[in-house]
């Protein structure tokens, strides 16, 4: 049987780019999100014990990562804001986009911390409710209730 | 609700830096490497400035940009590797220096890799020196016009690298240098290294002796294409723009296709809104 580890290795290895977007969704800034990126990936190593079964590597980096993406915003204090220039200076453009879609994730990026990581995790990673629950170190309902309220945020902003 | 998939869209379409595969192996690799030491040839490290530390010896991934590529390099092998070999920060009143440091490993040439290494340190040293001293004489100005020292902005230079292609046979890379003051300028040098002959590669040695009219004519032929978008604006001839490069020391490198990019400064041939041009020969050469 492979070990955890070689898992946990595996999925980080194959998941680069997710596990980048997620923290860049928060640090809003390249730099920092490499080393959170990083600074996940040497405290999962450190506390691999900790992982008991295959099946939870996933939600259990994920949380490690939105983890060290909330210390970081602790950290840095400043409220980080989004523009739509940055947005757009930040994205590799297809013909798909268009600048609606940009104000969409602009407001999203722009909801207080706890909202906006339901929204990433439910509709940009496709997480169920209860991984959510098990990633945020919150309940099935409390999940639910974020969602409504975030929902209800961006409908205010623009129609959704 | 439908619509938030719209925002996905949008989400995953965040670039994501090269160096992402650099920094997740680099933290894999802390956790296996933990035992391994460092390479003796940290002892041609000349070093001019005090406080030096070492940081870590990393590896950098064959091909920096591929994510999917990631899991099949392998992590130890007789593949040529350029590696980080250390860090080096400096900070005072004048100046504020990061410098990763590049050096060659594991290409089976030792004799080689000191050499390489040993002219890259030279080289830094030297950028380092110059950019010293530019910092000293710029703090100096600022006072001798009534500036005061607290006004006084340092500097910041950077040195850092970026592997264009390597495999067993080859590697190129490319120092880069920026100098922040008002504005920031980047100088780079590039290292196209034939490992099995261990010598520099140049221009005749990819394309034979008609390297120029290869060359020449691939660039006339882009500056034209490009020039089709009115945004684009080359210098002309006349005015100091493309005319033919000089020799086969042209500056070039090697790119993770494996084709040469001919690459011109800022300035060279088109104004500084352009940047620096970059021209892929077509041609396949490894």
């Amino acid at each position: 049987m492979q070990d955890v580890k070689e898992i946990l290795i595996d999925y980080v290895k194959n998941n680069q780019e997710k596990l980048y977007r997620i923290a860049f969704s928060y640090s809003k800034n390249e730099e920092s999100a490499l080393d959170i990126v990083q600074e996940a990936i040497t405290r999962a190593l450190k506390n691999i014990d900790k992982l008991k079964e295959e099946k939870y590597v996933k939600t259990w980096f994920y949380k490690i990562l939105i983890n060290e993406c909330l210390q970081y915003i602790k950290k840095n204090k400043r409220i980080i804001t989004c523009e739509l220039q940055e947005i757009e200076d930040k994205i590799e453009w297809n013909d798909d986009i268009n600048i609606d879609d940009i104000e969409l994730y602009k407001h999203i990026q722009n909801l207080n911390v706890k909202l906006r990581t339901v929204i990433i995790l439910r509709f940009f990673e496709d997480m169920k409710i209860d991984e959510i629950a098990r990633i945020t170190k919150t309940n099935v309902n409390t999940v639910k209730s974020r969602l409504y309220k975030a929902l209800k945020e961006l409908n205010k902003l623009i129609k959704v | 609700m439908k619509n938030i998939e719209r925002a996905k869209k949008v989400y995953n379409a965040i670039k994501v830096p090269e160096q992402i595969s650099y920094v997740i192996n680099k933290s894999l690799l802390k956790e296996k490497n933990k035992k391994k030491h460092i390479p003796k040839y940290i002892k041609y490290v000349v070093s001019t400035a005090t406080c030096m530390f070492c940081a870590f010896i990393v590896m950098i991934n064959v091909n920096p940009s591929f994510a999917t590529n990631i899991s099949e390099i392998p992590i130890i092998g007789n593949i040529a590797k350029v590696f980080t070999i250390k860090e080096y920060t400096e900070e005072d009143e004048e100046k504020l220096i990061n410098a990763k440091i590049p050096a060659l490993e594991n290409t089976g040439n030792t004799e080689l890799e000191k050499r390489i290494n040993y002219e890259i340190m030279l080289k830094i040293n030297e950028v380092l020196d110059e950019a010293e001293k530019r910092a000293a004489k710029y703090k100096e100005a600022v006072i001798e016009t009534g500036g005061r020292e607290e006004d006084y902005q340092p500097i910041n230079i950077q040195v850092d690298y970026k592997v264009g292609y390597s495999n067993e046979k080859i590697v190129s890379f490319i120092i880069l240098k920026s100098e922040t003051l008002a504005s920031a300028y980047t100088e780079m040098y590039y290292y196209n290294i034939d490992i099995e002959n261990g010598k520099k590669l140049n221009l005749r040695d990819i394309f034979g002796n008609e390297y120029k009219e290869i060359v020449n004519e691939a660039i006339y032929k882009e500056i034209e294409k490009r020039s089709k978008n009115q945004n684009n604006i080359y210098f002309t001839e006349e005015n100091g723009g493309f005319k033919g490069i000089e020799n086969e020391y042209q500056n070039f490198y090697i790119n993770q296709d494996g084709k040469v990019v001919i690459v011109f400064e800022k300035y060279e041939i088109a104004p500084g809104y352009m940047g620096i041009q970059e021209f892929i020969i077509d041609r396949q050469i490894l």
